[in-house]
């Protein structure tokens, strides 16, 4: 500032140091100088008329005022200016950046084109199935403090049962809710199916039977009225029942007024107290509750269970248990708590738990967090391995488009080159490049997003309805955060990764003339093609287990014959059928009504359908080996009842014979039993002719054996034979089999194509017989049979899916690298022609590059799938995670496709005319 | 604000010193100085204008896009910085205008109003 010193120095504030960032500092100096300038003039104008300079600085002070004032505002107002000027400078340059980056995408349509639609299907196969594994796995259960339910079973295991889990006895419940120290509640529950009728259509519908205590424990809320209480759940009182919030709007229209009415359930009225809050929903039903397959768990009645605290200890374990941990204490610490009063069970009810049985079945207690068991660990598993899978795509697919970027990056050398001796910086270049990346990966994004909504809606088309949660799958908030996320990330990736070498500006320096790109620069384009074919071949060598799998599966013989034959549910009424004969009587006259019918050839009814709810089990004993010696436990084995006709219809074979109705008539007690379980109690022995039942050898009457199921996989196709005993409907004097079988699963086996064309007359002939009943769940065994395999097929889907995503990107990314390679080196190509080369040669030369980057891919990934395929291991069926048949399969493969990547480009090296190629240089 | 005056009198000549600044500047571009010379002259020194008071308002009237300002220099060779009036305060100098005369008019006709 070269300004005349004095007389400044007596107006303070115009000289003021300021430590303040350059552009207010010039704001001060240009104020300070403004100012200056004024007071100066006016003095010396002063002077000229004659005042001392002492006068006139008074003067002009008077007359200006407060010089610092003045000075500090008009600095305010600058510095306002200038900051408001800064922010929209920022922000044109903002939008002069992206138009510029949009520009330059633009410039280059089949670059842009394919990057999008690369990383789109990386962002949109990652985001759905993550939709999935957020809504399934990541988000917790829909009540309130659901972290602290716990789920109390008790699992069993050992040779005399299967293995799994049971639920808690009636005896065992009062016990463990009296005894406990580690859960501040617990309450269990029961399914099942019950008919409505009297106000409308009879129809069958979803039942929950709980203990009032199980409502609390979920912290339950009522919509309308109350839900059950203490006073609804002991034994002997009216029952009343509480309407499901969705059932409630379906069947009543959302009428506060049905409260304190009376329904009509299975043919016995009952009052309605009231209405729970929407979407209460009960968890999973566990492997021994009475019906399985709750679909999507929605309730429609919920009735008090009324469970009898006086009642004799009986060993019977059909009651899901939900706890609620005390604060502060861990699901272990509470299975340790109720472990300890497990094993006291025996010293407590001495004539229903044998210290043997302890032993033989390893009866334990298992507390494990409710969400854990309502996933069950293969759902679980196999929506992150699936999210994995998806994960690698997206990989696959960045390094695909990182690999596009870097060959555009050397396509752009003379540009950034130019730019840099036109003095734009190295930041500057870099921002060009990030605004490119990131305005691509954005808009990948909101495609992705859009593919990841259709792909979403695909998913559940096509997704076993035995998923736990599905109902709760959208996409939402968190599926676009999770796409913005990972767009973001890849945008940066995308911009800084070319740049890892630094802005190349030498060109200007080195020229165009290189025959080959550097050295750096091609081991990261060869690294990224290697590491996708390794990629590639782990996702491959999944899906190729997972088909081999289900080929295993498929190939397994159910032991029964579901073609042509259609099943439904049919429940008489407890109120008209009381008794094994009333029981037995209304599925005679069913089975002739049905029979009767056109197209109809047999007609067959059973407690437990095949490959569908074929759970629980009871011990059976055998004749002649009572009492049972010291220590000794009965196995514990599937009890269906069945009609006669139920092996015709479902086309089981039967070595020996099957009952008919004359056994019935007869009450001789003739049972069919399976081959394997013929071979535990009889073994080397013929087991027809052998008695058998339930009860033990304190009543007389046994069942005779009269045929053998030679094999049966009644519990599931990837399950060992099942051990079952077939009792007849109509039990045996001084014999016991439960509650009358009123809800039985009818089989019709028809010569039609299309057996569901018989729904309406098999209704209208169940009604004809019985107005009450309802007709439930009809389909066709086939669909059974298919949905046992529903959630393999559903895995193996997806992860050939995500596999064949995987393939097509690698070969456009092997495919994109040749080409590109050939583009470089046709000089080279160019001499070795004319040095003589013969064209076969050069061709040869171009596919065994890419066959190198392509062993040496699967190389990596061979290595990469042997420790990866094991976590699939859970999922798979008879076949090992290292199946060589598949990873060899799955090798010849990518090679094969990088060859075939290659062919396109070798011919075009081959057809290098070498005068012109030099020429070009 | 600087608090040298009372408030009333400030209020009063802020309106009108805009006015009065971007009449001035209509003639040509100056620096502040010289707007308050032109004003002086103008009204032959009956106007008394608190000179602090005009470098904010010219400040603000820049800011909000009515002048133009350049550092320039003076006859003898001074640093100075001129003020120019842009096309958005020729605008706004016509609307002031205006005003000025509506509410000297209505001042005016009250005052001849004869009471009844």
């Amino acid at each position: 500032m070269d300004r005349e010193p004095e007389p400044g120095a007596s107006w303070p504030g115009l000289r003021r140091v300021f430590r303040l960032p350059a552009n207010q500092r010039r704001v001060h100096d240009e104020v300070s100088d403004e100012l200056w300038f004024h007071i100066q003039e006016r003095v010396e104008e002063l002077m000229d008329k004659g005042l001392s300079r002492e006068q006139a600085e008074a003067e002009v002070r008077k007359r200006f005022g407060d010089v610092t004032r003045v000075a500090y505002d008009l600095e305010r107002i600058d510095e306002r200016a200038v900051r408001e000027r800064g922010r929209a400078e920022r922000l044109s340059a903002f939008g002069r950046e992206v138009r510029h980056a949009a520009r330059m995408l633009l410039r280059t349509p089949a670059f842009s084109v394919i990057a999008l639609i690369t990383l789109a299907l990386g962002i949109g196969a990652t985001t759905a199935i993550f939709t999935v594994l957020d809504a399934v796995v990541l988000r917790p259960l829909p009540y309130p403090e659901s972290d602290r339910l716990v789920s109390v079973m008790h699992p069993v295991s050992g040779a005399g049962v299967e293995a799994g889990k049971w639920g808690t006895s009636v005896a065992g419940y009062f016990y463990f809710r009296r005894e406990n120290r580690t859960l501040s509640d617990l309450g269990v529950y029961q399914t099942g199916r019950v008919s409505v009728a009297g106000d409308g259509e009879a129809e069958r519908v979803r039942a929950a039977y709980v203990t009032s205590s199980l409502l609390t424990t979920l912290r339950a809320r009522p919509a309308v009225g109350r839900l059950i209480t203490p006073e609804d759940d002991r034994p002997g009182v009216a029952r009343v029942v509480v309407l499901g919030y969705d059932f409630w709007a379906r069947r009543y229209g959302s009428d506060p007024g049905v409260v304190s009415r009376m329904i009509e359930v299975e043919g016995r009225p009952m009052q309605v107290v009231g209405v729970a809050a929407g979407g209460l929903n009960l968890p999973r039903p566990g492997a021994f509750a009475s019906n399985a397959d709750l679909a999507g768990f929605g309730v429609d009645l919920w009735f008090p269970l009324r469970l009898d605290p006086d009642a004799r200890a009986i060993n019977e374990h059909t009651y899901t248990g939900v706890g609620r941990l005390k604060p502060g204490v861990t699901p272990e610490a509470a299975e340790r708590d109720l472990a300890q009063l497990t094993a006291r069970l025996p010293e407590l009810f001495p004539n229903a738990y044998s210290p043997s049985f302890m032993r033989e079945y390893n009866f334990g207690m298992s507390v494990i967090p409710l969400r854990d068991e309502v996933l069950g660990n293969n759902v679980a598993r196999a929506l992150w391995i699936l999210f994995g899978a998806v994960g690698l795509v997206l990989l696959i697919a960045c390094a695909n488009v990182s690999n596009l970027f870097l060959v555009r990056m050397e396509a752009r050398r003379h540009e950034a080159a130019i730019r840099a001796a036109l003095g734009a910086g190295r930041g500057q270049i870099a921002t060009h490049y990030l605004a490119e990346s990131l305005l691509l990966a954005l808009v990948a994004g909101a495609l992705g997003l859009a593919l990841a909504q259709a792909a979403t809606r695909a998913l559940l088309a096509v997704a076993p309805t035995n998923i736990p949660r599905l109902s709760e799958v959208h996409l939402g908030w968190t599926a676009g955060g999770f796409a913005a996320l990972i767009s973001l990330v890849a945008g940066v990736a995308f911009g800084l990764f070319p740049l890892l070498r630094g802005v190349d500006t030498r060109p200007l320096r080195e020229g165009s003339h290189g025959l080959t790109p550097s050295r750096p620069q091609r081991v990261v384009r060869n690294g990224l093609v290697i590491s996708q074919v390794a990629l590639a071949l782990v996702l491959l060598a999944a899906a190729g287990l997972m088909v081999r799998s289900f080929a295993r599966l498929r190939d397994v013989r159910p032991g029964l014959d579901p073609r042509g034959v259609l099943v439904f549910e049919v429940a008489a009424p407890v109120a008209r059928y009381r008794t094994y004969d009333d029981v037995t009587a209304f599925q005679r006259q069913l089975h002739a009504r049905l029979g009767a019918l056109p197209g109809v050839q047999s007609v067959g009814a059973t407690t437990h359908l095949p490959l569908q709810g074929f759970t629980g089990c009871a011990v059976v004993f055998v004749e002649g080996r009572w009492p049972l010696r010291p220590g000794e436990v009965p196995p514990c084995v599937s009890t269906p009842r069945v009609t006669p006709g139920f092996f015709r219809t479902l086309g089981i074979q039967v070595r020996g014979r099957a009952p008919d109705w004359s056994d019935i008539d007869a009450g001789t007690g003739a049972v069919v039993v399976t081959r394997a379980l013929a071979e535990r109690l009889w073994p080397g022995e013929d087991a027809i002719g052998k008695g058998i039942n339930s009860n033990g050898g304190t009543v007389s009457n046994y069942y005779r054996v009269v045929g053998v199921v030679d094999e049966l996989r009644a519990g599931g196709l990837e399950k060992p034979p099942t051990e079952a005993v077939f009792y007849p409907v109509r039990a045996l004097p001084k014999t016991w089999l439960w509650e009358p079988a009123r809800i039985m699963t009818v089989a019709v086996r028809t010569n039609l194509t299309r057996p569901a064309a018989l729904t309406r007359a098999i209704r209208r002939a169940v009604t004809d017989l019985e107005p009450r009943v309802a007709l439930a769940n009809v389909r066709t065994m086939e669909e059974v049979v298919e949905r046992s395999m529903a959630r393999a097929s559903f895995l193996m889907l997806l992860l050939g899916t995500a596999a064949g995503m995987a393939l097509v990107l690698s070969a456009v990314g092997i495919y994109g690298v040749i080409s590109y390679i050939v583009g470089q080196r046709r000089a080279e190509i160019g001499i070795r022609m004319a040095l003589g080369a013969r064209v076969s040669q050069v061709g040869r030369l171009v596919v065994l590059q890419s066959l190198r980057l392509a062993v040496i891919g699967v190389a990596l990934g061979l290595i990469g799938a042997l420790a990866g395929t094991r976590a699939l291991r859970a999922l798979l069926f008879e076949v090992s995670p290292t199946d060589p048949v598949v990873l060899v399969i799955v090798s010849a493969v990518l090679v094969f496709l990088a060859a075939l990547a290659s062919y396109a480009p070798a011919r075009r090296a081959a057809r290098v005319d070498p005068v012109e190629a030099l020429r070009a240089q | 604000m600087p608090p040298t005056t009372p408030a009333n009198d400030v209020d009063l000549l802020r309106g009108t010193l805009d006015l009065l600044v971007l009449k001035t500047l209509s003639w040509g571009p100056m620096h502040g100085l010289g707007v308050l010379r032109s004003i002086e002259q103008a009204t032959k020194d009956r106007l008394q204008i608190e000179e602090g008071a005009l470098y904010p308002a010219l400040h603000r009237m820049e800011q909000r896009g009515w002048l133009d300002a350049t550092w320039g220099y003076t006859e003898k060779n001074r640093k100075a910085k001129f003020y120019r009036l842009t096309p958005v305060g020729r605008r706004q100098l016509a609307a002031e205008v205006t005003r000025w005369s509506r509410y000297t008019e209505v001042v005016g006709m009250v005052l001849a109003a004869r009471g009844t």
